[in-house]
């Protein structure tokens, strides 16, 4: 009997050492915040744009980590669902047309003269890319430009244009060449060669 | 003899470089007209000084460099400048970029120059500075700005001169050792002086024995002085003039993965480079003119050609007599690694070396290409011993992460694997459409960071906006508070100001009703009219809406019907409201009014007697009749006073 009172109060014994070691990593190893909340919002492209019905990427993010659907973020398009569905090991669905389409990267232009430095485009800009004061011409920094189309609705006089980003020999890059189709080649050259 | 080495793989093309290496270098006239883009090197565009009207001279700096890595610009002939457009550039995108385009007067006059004549007394600085204002870029193709180059604060052991010139074709640097050997040598010194007196060791392929030559004669000419200068000779392969090749083949060293020459103390620069630095110190002049090859089947005249920067393709290959409708593809650079342009007004920049227009079938036309057969001599040829075939896949693929996990940005381009592949598979294409897209992702991921961070900011500004507004607010209550309790506590008595106010403002309401309240009997008759006009007019009103209701079988008829009920109910108690009113007041309407039609009958008919009286014939009858008239109208106009002048009387008596 003594030896089962013994067992008993020496598990006990343990069971709280342990307990204590694991409530105290608990807390000094407490890691801030959802790391895959994190992840994800790296995944996304920071536009800002809203049209997931979120407001901003971030808050997209966590609502992906809850659960909502990954395609709902039209400026990532493909390569962000696909991205988003390797991560959270779901499968790549196309986008969501509700929310928007896939479009070129566009940024924002204010035609200067029309300008009646109202500052409304500036409260609306999510990044804070768009420089003036009342009164003042506004003008939008290029290179801070989402593309994120929140300006253009407020302003009053319309002076707000989405332009494509010019293709520059910087930004320039080769296209992946033709997929090969056997079929579609002219056939003598390749096929004399074939038979010698 | 100096020892070398070998690279990994390498591929031997067919060199053709007897056609145009033959004939010396003839200096081409100076064209018509120039175009200079302002982006002909690696960095930032210049940025132009003049404007359009403007006349330069040769050798005037006419783009200043911008930033760090930038290069200047200078006219390369005298002229007037006339215009700053949009052209061409010498690029495989065959885009358009801002040129400086000069109109030639022919007269070809320079500016003034400053050479020097001790360069021995010039320091580190002074050399650099002198590199850099005369726009120096590497001439061997890449076109870095060689005073970038050269200014690398580590320690350098050894200056690597490349004068491999290994792709096909091109014989630029051959014909420039031929004829200008001494000026390399002298340039060469001039690039030890700037680097703290390192060796020098000249890399050059066998298959130019008289360029070999002519170097050895060079330096022979000044023997003693150049003890560390060696001319070492390398084995006829392509790709041995890649840069990190070259110093493979003469260190033995390999260029860390990631790194640059400088990381293991070395610094390499082409032959064309030494040249200009030559001309740019001891001469004065800024870069403005090259060694171009002109070759390939389609040009009568293939050779070298010493022409201006700026010169377009058209007027060169007119000089060079290219048959352009037997031209098939024209090709700025080399076979192996240059691309091919469309537009012959594309202008010559700083690292032009050499136009091939190659006739049909010249060049091996671009091929449909088959499937891998996973052969592995793309591996074999490799000089930068990666593994071409896994790289092709991750880019087919688009695994841009795998293919950087697989060095891609190690590939140097040359060419070498596509040149072995028996498919014919394209696969430097696949590397370079690989490599643009990782730079956009790069791109793209840090504006997106940029983007992240000045959102998050923003969100945060907004938030620290809202509380602090929010302080102040509270801060502003608790103030007012201590303020009102400050007065309360100065004099006790005092009441409440806001009770003060309602009180204030009840009190003046009540004296205003007692105020209107002795009313005139007749103002309480107005009143009392008023009230049963308006209750007959809503009588009317509902009863029209609840016939209307009625009509459509409107659900809202009964309460309607109510509504009416009452409203009948109310119109009857105002009038006989008002009845009891004229009774007490003893008036009685329906009298005056009788009174009223009288008065105003009799009027009328004084009116239409004085009318007739104007045209009578009798007016003796008539003025009896009117006179009548008239007394019967004042009788009328009594009755009527009298009865209005009673309510007075009823209420006095």
């Amino acid at each position: 009997m003594q030896t089962l009172y013994l067992a008993i109060v020496i598990l006990a014994l343990l069971a709280i050492v342990f307990g204590a070691i694991l409530g105290f990593a608990a807390i000094r190893f407490k890691v801030d915040g959802d790391p895959i909340v994190d992840q994800i919002d790296n995944l996304l492209p920071q536009t800002q744009c809203g049209q997931c019905g979120h407001p901003g990427c971030r808050p997209y993010a966590e609502a992906i980590a809850n659960g909502e659907a990954i395609n709902h973020c039209p400026p990532g398009g493909e390569t962000t669902i696909k991205a988003l569905a390797d991560l959270l090991d779901v499968e790549a669905i196309p986008l969501d047309a509700e929310h928007g389409t896939e479009a070129i990267r566009t940024i924002a232009y204010i035609r200067e003269d029309e300008c009646i430095g109202c500052t409304k485009c500036i409260q609306a800009c999510p990044v804070d890319a768009i420089l003036g004061a009342a009164k003042q011409m506004h003008t939008v920094i290029i290179d801070e430009c989402t593309g994120c189309d929140l300006c253009v609705e407020p302003c009053p006089v319309d002076c707000i244009d989405m332009i494509p980003i010019d293709v520059t020999p910087v930004s320039w890059h080769w296209q992946q060449p033709e997929q090969l189709i056997a079929t579609s080649s002219l056939p003598h050259s390749h096929g004399e060669s074939d038979h010698a | 003899m100096h020892k070398i080495w070998d690279f990994h793989g390498g591929v031997h093309p067919l060199e053709n470089k007897i056609q145009s290496n033959q004939l010396p270098i003839v200096v081409m006239p100076t064209p018509k007209q120039l175009a200079l883009p302002l982006s002909q090197h690696i960095g930032k565009a210049a940025k132009a000084i003049v404007e359009p009207g403007d006349y330069v001279l040769k050798g005037q700096l006419i783009a200043s460099a911008q930033g760090f890595v930038s290069a200047n610009i200078h006219a390369p002939s005298s002229g007037y400048v006339s215009a700053l457009v949009e052209r061409t550039l010498p690029h495989q995108s065959a885009l358009s970029g801002p040129c400086i385009v000069i109109d030639t007067d022919g007269k070809d006059q320079w500016v003034e120059l400053n050479p020097t004549t001790n360069p021995e007394s010039l320091s580190k600085q002074e050399l650099l500075n002198l590199v850099h204002s005369a726009g120096i870029t590497g001439m061997g193709g890449a076109s870095f700005p060689s005073a970038v180059k050269l200014q690398l604060k580590s320690d350098i052991h050894t200056l690597i001169i490349n004068a491999a010139e290994c792709e096909p074709y091109i014989t630029a640097d051959d014909r420039l050792m031929r004829e200008y050997a001494d000026q390399i040598i002298a340039g060469i010194l001039l690039l030890q002086q700037l680097l703290g007196h390192p060796k020098c060791l000249i890399g050059i392929e066998d298959n130019k024995p008289e360029a070999i030559a002519a170097l050895n004669l060079a330096l022979s000419h000044n023997l003693g002085q150049h003890t560390n200068i060696e001319v070492c000779v390398i084995p006829t392969k392509y790709p041995s003039g890649g840069e990190k090749q070259l110093i493979e083949i003469l260190t033995g060293h390999q260029v860390p993965h990631g790194g640059i020459p400088t990381n293991i103390g070395i610094v390499c620069q082409n032959v064309g480079t030494a040249k200009a630095i030559f001309d740019a110190i001891i001469k004065g002049q800024p870069l403005i003119k090259r060694i171009t090859t002109v070759t390939g089947k389609a040009a009568a005249n293939a050779g070298n050609y010493e022409v201006l920067i700026g010169t377009q393709v058209e007027d060169l290959l007119a000089f060079a007599k290219v048959d352009l409708t037997r031209t098939s593809r024209l090709v700025m650079g080399g076979p192996m690694m240059g691309f091919t342009i469309q537009d012959t007004q594309t202008p010559l920049v700083k690292g032009t070396n050499c136009i091939l227009a190659a006739a049909d079938l010249e060049l091996a036309p671009v091929p449909d290409h088959h499937a891998c057969i996973r052969c592995g001599q793309c591996e074999v040829a490799c000089p930068a011993d990666l593994l071409p075939q896994q790289l092709f896949w991750f880019a087919k693929a688009e695994e841009f992460e795998k293919a950087q996990d697989h060095n891609l940005s190690d590939c140097i381009e040359c060419g070498a694997c596509a040149w072995v592949c028996p498919s014919q598979i394209p696969l430097v294409q696949y590397y370079r459409y690989a490599k643009g897209r990782v730079k956009s992702i790069n791109s793209e991921a840090r504006l997106a960071e940029l983007a992240r961070h000045r959102f998050e900011t923003r969100e945060q500004r907004l938030v620290d906006e809202k509380t602090a507004k929010e302080e102040k607010r509270k801060i502003r209550a608790i103030a007012a508070a201590a303020v009102q309790a400050a007065k309360r506590a100065a004099n006790p008595t005092a009441e409440d100001p806001i009770a003060a106010a309602l009180a204030r403002v009840n009190q003046k309401k009540q004296e205003q009703q007692t105020a209107a309240a002795p009313q005139s009997p007749e103002e309480v008759y107005k009143a009392l009219k008023t009230a049963a006009a308006i209750t007959r007019t809503k009588l009317k009103k509902t009863t029209t809406a609840l016939a209307n209701a009625k009509a459509q079988d409107h659900e809202q008829a009964a309460s309607l019907q109510q509504t009416v009920d009452q409203l009948t109910v109310k119109a009857e108690a105002a009038q006989a409201e008002l009845k009891a009113y004229e009774a007490k007041l003893g008036l009685d309407p329906e009298k005056e009014k009788m009174l009223q039609v009288a008065v105003a009958k009799t009027n009328a008919a004084v009116r239409k007697l004085e009318k007739a009286l104007a045209t009578a014939e009798d007016p003796q009858a008539l003025e009896e009749d009117i006179t009548d008239a008239k007394a019967a109208h004042q009788i009328a106009t009594q009755a009527l006073a009298n009865h209005q002048a009673k309510p007075a009387s009823a209420q006095e008596s």
